[in-house]
């Protein structure tokens, strides 16, 4: 290989046809008179532009579009130096750090290293993460990299971050947030997944339909069955929002509610009937009664609500279940309606601001699938900014990442990115702080399925493509199919 | 002792197996190869821009009286099946060294036999041309070639510069002439003219090629690209009546001057739409009959855009060398011959900035 151009952070190389390199893999431009060397990521191999080879493939087929039969004495062997010029690639490669002194790693690509003496080898990934430290002591196995190595990063490098796993549909995202999900639990976190689809009720079961090793902290939380709240457990400020947010009432009828709240606190009568029958009763405008009337009726027939203290406990219990030994308490989403979903999701949160603000939970990983589906417009910004200081450290998961608003790619740490064949969702996601487009343009388009992109801190900026490592779960929500013959 | 390299024929298209021509390849290899062993682990200067020979003009023909016939000589297409050959062949210098020059020669015989075009390409040859062995690969190219000495001058050598065509002239007077002798019943398109007595064209070996190619029945056709001819001051291909081609004009009062022997008649032709006429010379020792009718089947049996063949366009293209070939021969040397390649600044460009064309064009 050697060095042809560099032009900003990329670099060309010219690659011969008995040095294979392909998208995603590191090279090592290393000057040795200069004493440093440039680690270089392939983002794209091309033709090389050699001079000529346009005749040379039209020469080859005059004849009416066939190639021309004849025979060719060539007794210096000159043809195979053609093909082997003609097969020149030129890998496109981003800089991704200097090294120095053979340790010492920095971000820089402001040095040019020499055209005629430096020399340019693949670099292993398990070499790459030596020199990058990305290691740890609570390892996480995402899977094998190209070269056969183990891509591990480090459960910490997820602490206190915002992640996004995008990609296709089908392509492994919830396969590896449930990776990422028991990897947590393992090192005894405290994870809350939003699950829309019923794809994670089964993470404590093995795929012949065992109990694993998670079982006993895997906890699934169904609302209107197992998951349900009392009134009187409920702060006036969370049932206001899931008011107005959630079932959109106005501000003057907010004003009420709030005085029939008061009301019946101070007379400790919070109960689903004894609030029926304040609203009934209260003394105002008729249109705010029918108001307060309609949004009662929503939060009664979403069977959430309950009188019953003693059912409505679960959450609490699971929640410091996980704090002591480490668990993940699924918010089974499955069949629930949109504005319940919405009701839900806007306790859960408020619940979860309030147990940390109160310091009763340490931090909490937050996997939300989806979440344009369930999460309010205000709450995307919230979720990153002041829910983060609280301790709710989200992982969105998704395969429309325009529903993911720009800022919060912005300000993602961590990118697990799978294959994407639009153009419109890869432009959406290239926004990201902690890529470069052009990698994410590249490379993504071409991953296979169960391949990820790694971008962003766990991986120390370096991205590395992963095979993700199979995991012994059973599976669950997959898609109904009309032409699916019953195994059973 | 000179490397040896084991020559099998096509079995396509068999070479006669006369001792002067089947030494002929073999030769020329063991020749490229002694020259290329004397260069072992120097230095070499790549050419900047590489020269590629193989246009070729029409020899200078005196022609006091200079006419061109009125009478047109329509032509009629004739589809009667018949095979149409050509020979071409190239040269280009590659790189210099401190002691000479390092050049290719290729050369290529094209034929369309039932609707498809076939092929035979010899090389490329890579020489390295130095003023103590130019005078030895040159004449015992001859030698082996052609089966003679020059002619005129036994001690003729060309000159350094004049080398490439030189070499690549022999090696497509040896292709006409193995072409001449295996084809039948043919016609044998050659790029230039009938035109002999230059050191590069032997008067004996362009009657030899002609005398071949009557016994076999061939006729042979010789197309010119560029001509230097002139009627009443105007190129004669640009003076075309306003008739629909195919045509031809026939030139009278033509008279080669010594020691140049023109062994055609000369004809402009212009054989289809536009505005393109080309030179052509036909075996004068054919009747006038058999020269018209021998265009009549070319017109019939081989593609004429533009009005040139294009079996004779294929040899040309085919043997011609592209810059990838060149970087690959370029690749080649170093590598089997350990060579360094050296990249001398351009002085023209260094001096000159953009009015400085490179050495090729100073």
């Amino acid at each position: 290989m050697k060095l042809y151009k560099k032009e900003g952070n990329i670099v060309q190389i010219l690659s011969f046809p008995n040095e294979t390199a392909e998208k995603g893999d590191y090279l090592l431009i290393e000057d040795a008179d200069a004493g440093k060397a440039l680690i270089a990521q392939v983002i794209d191999v091309q033709f090389a532009s050699i001079p000529g080879v346009l005749e040379e493939l039209l020469r080859s087929l005059p004849d009416g579009g066939e190639i021309m039969q004849g025979e060719d004495f060539d007794p210096l062997e000159i043809a195979p130096h053609i093909t082997y010029i003609q097969d020149a690639s030129l890998l496109v490669c981003k800089i991704r750090a200097t090294i120095e002194n053979g340790e010492n790693l920095s971000p820089t690509s402001a040095w040019l290293p020499s055209r005629s003496q430096s020399t340019i080898k693949k670099l292993s990934i398990p070499t790459l993460l030596k020199l990058a430290r990305i290691n740890g002591e609570l390892p996480i196995v995402l899977g094998g990299t190209k070269d056969a190595s183990l891509l591990t990063i480090d459960a910490s490098s997820l602490d206190g971050r915002l992640n996004i796993i995008t990609g296709k549909k089908e392509t492994g995202k919830s396969h590896l947030s449930k990776l990422l999900i028991s990897s947590l639990v393992g090192y005894k976190a405290t994870v809350v997944v939003f699950d829309l689809n019923g794809e994670y009720l089964s993470l404590g079961m093995t795929s012949d339909g065992k109990k694993n090793a998670f079982y006993d902290k895997i906890h699934v939380l169904t609302p209107a069955q197992n998951f349900k709240v009392a009134l009187k457990q409920l702060n006036l400020h969370v049932l206001l929002e899931i008011l107005i947010h959630a079932l959109h009432l106005p501000g003057t009828s907010a004003r009420e509610f709030r005085r029939i709240w008061q009301s019946l606190k101070e007379r400790n009568m919070l109960t689903l009937h004894d609030l029926g029958e304040a609203i009934r009763n209260w003394h105002c405008n008729q249109h705010v009664r029918d108001a307060l009337f309609s949004r009662y009726h929503a939060l009664v027939n979403s069977g959430f609500f309950t009188d019953n203290v003693a059912e409505a406990t679960l959450l609490e219990e699971c929640l410091f279940r996980a704090k002591e030994q480490g668990g993940a308490i699924i918010i089974n989403l499955r069949n629930t309606s949109p504005i319940d979903r919405q009701i839900v999701v806007e306790y859960l949160l408020g619940k979860l601001v309030e147990l940390l603000t109160g310091w009763k939970l340490k931090a909490v990983f937050l996997f939300a699938e989806e979440a344009h589906l369930y999460l309010r417009e205000t709450y995307w910004d919230d979720i990153v900014t002041r829910m983060r200081h609280f301790g709710i450290f989200t992982t969105f998961i998704t395969n429309q990442p325009d529903t993911i608003r720009e800022n919060i790619y912005r300000q993602a740490d961590n990118i697990f990115l799978f294959n994407f064949t639009n153009e419109h969702d890869l432009e959406v996601v290239s926004r990201a702080a902690r890529v470069d487009a052009e990698t994410v343009k590249s490379i993504a388009r071409d991953l296979p399925p169960h391949h990820c992109l790694v971008l962003g801190k766990v991986v120390r900026d370096f991205p590395i493509v992963v095979k993700i490592r199979a995991l012994d779960v059973k599976t669950m929500g997959e898609t109904r199919l009309f032409f699916k013959t019953d195994q059973s | 002792m000179i490397e040896q390299y084991t020559i099998t024929t096509t079995p396509k298209y068999n070479f006669p197996q006369k001792p002067t021509d089947t030494t002929l390849p073999q030769r020329l290899l063991e020749l490229s190869i002694h020259s290329l062993k004397h260069i072992q682990n120097q230095q070499i200067q790549l050419n900047q821009q590489p020269i590629q020979q193989n246009n070729k003009t029409d020899t200078q023909i005196h022609a006091p009286s200079l006419n061109l016939k009125p009478t047109l000589i329509p032509i009629k297409p004739k589809n009667q099946e018949t095979l149409v050959a050509a020979v071409d062949t190239s040269s280009i210098k590659i790189g210099e060294t401190k002691t000479g020059a390092l050049i290719a020669i290729r050369g290529a015989t094209i034929w369309k036999q039932n609707k498809r075009y076939r092929y035979i390409r010899l090389g490329p040859f890579i020489f390295h041309i130095t003023e103590e062995n130019k005078t030895e690969v040159y004449n015992a190219l001859q030698r082996a070639y052609l089966g003679q000495q020059n002619e005129q001058n036994h001690n003729y050598t060309p000159n350094t510069a004049q080398m490439p065509t030189r070499l690549a002239t022999l090696l497509e007077r040896w292709l006409q002439l193995t072409t001449a002798k295996t084809m039948s019943n043919s016609l044998i398109l050659l790029d230039g003219s009938l035109t002999a007595g230059t050191p590069d064209t032997p008067t004996n070996v362009m009657r030899e090629i002609l005398e071949n190619a009557r016994k076999m029945g061939n006729t042979v056709l010789a197309f010119s690209k560029m001509t230097t001819m002139r009627f009443n001051g105007n190129l004669i291909t640009d003076i075309l009546p306003k008739i629909t081609p195919p045509f031809m004009l026939e030139l009278s009062g033509l008279r080669a001057k010594p020691p140049l022997v023109s062994f055609g008649d000369i004809y402009v032709a212009r054989l289809a739409n536009g505005n393109y006429a080309f030179r052509l010379d036909i075996d004068r020792e054919l009747p006038n009959q058999k020269k018209v009718e021998a265009v009549e089947r070319l017109v019939g049996n081989d593609l004429l855009a533009q009005g040139y063949p294009e079996t004779l366009r294929l040899a040309h293209i085919l043997c011609t060398f592209t810059a990838n070939e060149v970087i690959a021969m370029q690749h080649f040397i170093t590598r089997r011959y350990g060579l360094k390649i050296i990249n001398r600044p351009d002085m023209h460009k260094l001096l000159f900035g953009p009015f400085g064309k490179g050495e090729a064009n100073a």
